[in-house]
């Protein structure tokens, strides 16, 4: 459920920002992963396919960077860098 | 299709999903409640309607640190109903999938949430920026335990590889050697966990707690044993329910568990340590006898140590199992559903969990009860909270607040990430 909750506010933040854009689609996001998020690139992506199905972010590929610095500022969060839209 | 990048620069966080009240008069603490906002998740509806089969991926789904402690209680009870027993190679590899759910549970609540309150940090990232070697030995610690969730369960969360009466695929003998070296790295490590966290400044508390375990004839408990309990409980897995029962408070949305005579209990490492001390391997007990704690102990803001001490028991015995280890003749042992009622307890790394199942003649799932270590554990942490916040009345609510978490998080209960973001209010008169 800590991944769930962090996913219900990631993907509110893609909604939110693929609608000021009046985009169709998500086609791309880029993630940046905390040393100490507890998140893999792979245990992200399968909650990420999950949160978007039957969003506009459905199908979206990922760019996915795990760091490995314990002791940068948000090493414990996941950080939602950019989004790729299509109008 | 035209294509825009747009930078977005949104950190995700996990949000508070508990709240403490204290209701305070004249100087007493009259009403202390915890409250958990966690919606109902509804996985005993979930399986109802299911194959018996579906049942280990669905309730590894439960929780992502304990997944195989959910999955192999519901492949024990589904095993418990259709009459058959999984021993020799398979059981063992059974246990050693335990050792690496121990292993990465214990060690990520021992250096990322419990350490941090005892050394006065807000968490793992600033305590890394003083500790930067304690914390990376913390994450290689717990790597050696995903390593061994990723072997045996074909991925290091929610495992896919158990199944009621085995496993798809067992590994060869060589792939579980391949661990040795990181496991013996792991075991010398988490005697040095011990070490450190046996420095720390513990409170002064002791309570005393109906302890409740699993206890195994010759075995520390992992996935089988009867339930036992500090004043005389002994019973198979099957009685549990005429023992105990989960209640609605109007407060929470976790059910509390009681005992049917009335009273709260205690499951978790305190009481699997306090009932079992004795079937710890030779050198987690001396370990334990080594940092100062005897065969009892009922302080429990030193449950840190006992999980410490669970570690070093969970590697030697992981190492022990790997070197004992014959490939079987098959993954799975054979088995036709039939129409019957099963029932089992595990030890999850935060406490005993009880599962149980009707199944109909074909395999289908006709009804699941599942009872987690948190629900049973939470009229204990509420009493802790309600005895000990007295004390604290004249800290500032930040201080007291810090208190609370800490005293929450004795318990590792599944909300324990979370109550970093813990909101106490106090209402003072």
């Amino acid at each position: 459920m800590h991944e769930a909750s962090l996913m219900r506010g990631l993907m509110a933040r893609i909604d939110e920002a693929a609608a000021a854009q009046h985009a169709r689609r998500v086609v791309g996001a880029t993630v940046w992963l905390g040393a100490l998020s507890h998140f893999s690139p792979q245990h992200f992506a399968e909650h990420f396919a999950q949160a978007s199905a039957g969003t506009l972010a459905e199908g979206a590929r990922l760019e996915v960077t795990l760091s490995e610095d314990i002791g940068h500022a948000n090493a414990g969060d996941v950080l939602l860098e950019s989004i790729e839209v299509a109008e | 299709m035209a294509v825009k990048t747009i930078k977005v620069d949104y950190l995700a966080r996990v949000e508070g999903e508990g709240a403490f009240t204290v209701e305070v008069r004249n100087g007493q603490v009259r009403r202390a409640e915890l409250r958990i906002f966690e919606p109902p998740r509804f996985f005993e509806a979930f399986l109802r309607g299911r194959a018996y089969s579906e049942a280990p991926d669905i309730t590894a789904r439960i929780c992502g640190i304990c997944p195989v402690a959910y999955q192999m209680s519901a492949v024990h009870a589904m095993e418990a109903a259709f009459g058959v027993t999984v021993d020799g190679p398979l059981r063992a590899l059974r246990r050693l999938l335990y050792c690496g759910e121990w292993i990465e549970s214990h060690v990520l609540h021992i250096y990322m949430l419990h350490a941090p309150d005892f050394l006065g940090y807000q968490g793992a990232v600033d305590m890394a920026r003083d500790h930067g070697d304690v914390v990376r030995r913390g994450l290689r610690l717990k790597k050696a335990g995903n390593q061994i969730m990723e072997l045996l369960g074909g991925r290091e969360i929610h495992p896919i590889n158990v199944r009621v009466r085995g496993f798809y695929r067992t590994p060869r003998k060589r792939e579980l050697l391949a661990l040795t070296d990181e496991l013996n790295w792991a075991r010398d490590a988490a005697l040095e966990t011990l070490r450190w966290v046996s420095g720390f400044d513990f409170p002064d508390r002791a309570r005393d707690y109906e302890f409740v375990a699993l206890r195994h004839a010759d075995e520390y408990p992992f996935n089988e044993g009867r339930i036992v309990s500090s004043r005389g409980l002994d019973i198979p897995a099957a009685e549990y329910e005429r023992h105990f029962e989960e209640i609605h408070v109007a407060h929470s949305t976790a059910l509390h568990s009681r005992k049917v005579a009335g009273g709260s209990y205690l499951v978790g490492p305190l009481a699997r340590y306090n009932l079992n001390f004795d079937l710890l391997s030779p050198l987690a007990r001396q370990a334990a006898q080594e940092a100062g704690l005897g065969s009892k102990v009922t302080n429990p803001y030193r449950s840190i140590q006992v999980r410490a001490v669970e570690v070093i028991q969970a590697c030697d015995e992981a190492l022990r199992l790997i070197g004992e280890y014959e490939e079987p003749e098959r993954p799975f042992v054979p088995v036709e559903p039939r129409a019957a009622l099963g029932c089992a307890a595990t030890e999850a790394p935060r406490g005993m969990i009880y599962h149980r199942y009707r199944i109909e003649a074909d395999g289908t799932i006709a009804e699941a009860k599942i009872v987690p270590p948190t629900s049973q554990n939470q009229p204990s942490i509420e009493q802790d909270l309600k005895e000990y916040v007295g004390g604290w009345l004249d800290l500032p609510d930040a201080e007291l607040r810090h208190r609370c978490e800490q005293t929450i998080r004795n318990y590792d209960p599944c909300i324990s990430c979370s109550v970093h973001f813990l909101r106490l209010d106090i209402d003072r008169g």
